[in-house]
């Protein structure tokens, strides 16, 4: 059974970008979203005021080993 | 270096010891070539790993890499060794068809930077190697250049997306071949075609002249035999470039000094999330037997809690989808019926996701990393998981092209593999045994920011007490 979230997320991405539903997977696709918006879900909250990619470098650099 | 070599068929010679072999004037580099084209031209027509051989210009290569030797010239640490690359790195004037039929007749008028290197390290180019359509799925299904086939059982999956790179060395067609790993594009068809594959640091290498497919996750890296090819390879591969901005400025190491064997005391961590929901037996108890191996010589194991993987696999489920979808809109608009029916679908649900979230997978990408770091890595050396959870599946039950059904099935492929792309961390995949129906099964190991010299140490001292990695697919 087609998730109620497929059609109106097809019509928004019509609006939005111009792009149609190309075929039958890409309905399917979009049916996988619901455990994914769920945990995303989960995630609310969590994103700090001053949180920016840039900082994903410094994290790369500051964990990086200390003694190869 | 390696030991002076004696093998019947130079093609099973790993890319380090044919390097040493033809330094030493044990072998030519046009005797290995001709070894290696002689298996292409009996099993490639199985496989289908190519997408362009280049026969004669290798020929002419290797025959000047010969003279060079013989003329006591100065010799790169490659020098006269058979590779190829993912046909998405491109080489002015020569098609790089990124596996697409909308890019089948692009000319590139750059070379990508790792091909230089290649170059000047003295590799000999073979050519082109089939891949995923824009290196979009984790499979080797091709609908444009014909799906790669498993060389260990050919209705069985490769592994994707650099398809033709694990399957062309797997099958002893070339020493060494180049991936790109986004969400496990190296180590997939390493770990299903029975070989070694390593995804650096993000950003450890150049992806100047590199098909984009997300600016964020994109990593070059090789598909080899052995952790000593791959340690190699990298450090002619790896280093900033000024044509790559993003490339960091970290030293390059020696990562072959690093291969002692010595792991006493390495401390690796099992995260119990996440990497074991729904695995195969089989898979587990190769996984189990593998620890058992890196503990005999001295590493400790332990099972940790990582909470921080909730958001790691959340996130990072994001950034790829819609960085893909941004880059294909125009295509996505006007040539739709030009992509494959999966990556078509795949590449639409990226247009779904809102702004908002996609900043927010990149503002907390830092700050989950120092989470990650903190639970994985605080008390351990290496983190530990099975490559792929399951058995390797068939082209035909992933085939979503054939039965939208299949989706599920499809994306499990890559479960294991994508938390660290979105990490960033260096990771390698070796092979660890077979399954029930004769398939390689991959181990994963994984190790913090630019900790390659480690990772590549355990995988060494791991390949030195077993011999996965040496068995020859049974091409006939």
């Amino acid at each position: 059974m087609e998730s109620d979230l497929v059609q109106p997320t097809i019509e928004r991405i019509r609006r939005w970008s111009g792009v149609e539903c190309p075929n039958a997977a890409a309905r399917h696709g979009l049916s996988d979203f619901p455990p994914l918006l769920a945990e995303l879900e989960a995630l609310r909250g969590t994103l700090v005021f001053e949180d920016e990619p840039s900082s994903f470098e410094a994290a790369l650099q500051a964990e990086k080993e200390k003694t190869p | 270096m390696n030991a002076p070599v004696d093998a019947t068929d130079l093609a099973t010679l790993s890319m380090t010891e044919a390097a040493d072999a033809i330094a030493r004037g044990e072998i030519t580099a046009s005797a290995l070539l001709e070894a290696c084209l002689a298996r292409i031209e009996a099993h490639d027509g199985k496989v289908n790993s190519f997408i362009r051989l280049d026969r004669e210009e290798a020929r002419e290569a290797a025959a000047a890499a010969d003279k060079a030797r013989a003329a006591g010239k100065p010799l790169g640490p490659l020098h006269g060794v058979p590779v190829a690359h993912k046909d998405m790195y491109y080489r002015a004037g020569k098609v790089s068809t990124c596996g697409s039929k909308i890019r089948r007749d692009f000319v590139p008028t750059v070379t990508a930077t790792v091909l230089e290197r290649l170059d000047a390290a003295g590799a000999i180019d073979l050519g082109t190697l089939n891949m995923a359509e824009f290196a979009q799925n984790p499979t080797g299904h091709n609908a444009h250049f014909g799906d790669c086939h498993n060389p260990w059982n050919l209705p069985y999956c490769t592994g994707g997306s650099s398809s033709g790179s694990g399957a062309s060395v797997a099958a002893r067609f070339v020493t060494a071949a180049l991936g790109s790993d986004t969400g496990g594009s190296i180590r997939l068809p390493a770990s299903l075609c029975g070989v070694t594959g390593l995804k650096p640091t993000q950003t450890r290498v150049s992806r100047f002249g590199v098909m984009p497919l997300s600016f964020s996750a994109d990593n070059v890296g090789p598909l080899v035999r052995t952790a000593r090819d791959a340690a190699r390879f990298l450090r002619v591969v790896a280093g900033h470039d000024p044509k790559d901005p993003t490339s960091a400025r970290e030293p390059v190491a020696d990562y072959e000094a690093a291969l002692t064997g010595d792991i006493r005391g390495l401390r690796i961590a099992v995260p119990q999330q996440w990497f074991f929901d729904g695995a195969d037996t089989v898979v587990v108890d190769a996984f189990e037997a593998a620890l058992e191996v890196l503990k005999a010589r001295g590493a400790t194991v332990e099972r940790i809690s990582v909470p921080s993987l909730r958001a790691v696999t959340a996130y990072g489920a994001l950034l790829s989808r819609v960085e893909g979808a941004a880059i294909h809109a125009n295509w996505m608009r006007g040539r739709p019926g030009d992509y494959s029916i999966h990556l078509s679908a795949r590449l639409f649900g990226g247009y779904a996701i809102p702004g908002h979230l996609y900043v927010e997978a990149l503002s907390r990408r830092g700050p989950v990393l120092r989470q990650f770091c903190t639970e994985a890595f605080g008390r351990f050396d290496l983190v530990a998981t099975p490559t792929l959870r399951t058995r390797v599946p068939t082209l035909a039950e992933t085939d979503i092209d054939a039965d939208p059904q299949n989706w599920s099935r499809f994306m499990a492929v890559s479960a294991n593999t994508r938390p660290f792309n979105y990490l960033g961390l260096p990771v390698v995949s070796i092979p660890c045994g077979f399954d029930d129906r004769g398939l390689p099964i991959g181990l994963q190991l994984a190790g913090r920011p630019f900790a390659e010299a480690r990772v590549l140490r355990a995988a060494d001292a791991f390949q030195r007490d077993t011999d996965w990695h040496r068995r020859l697919p049974p091409l006939g």
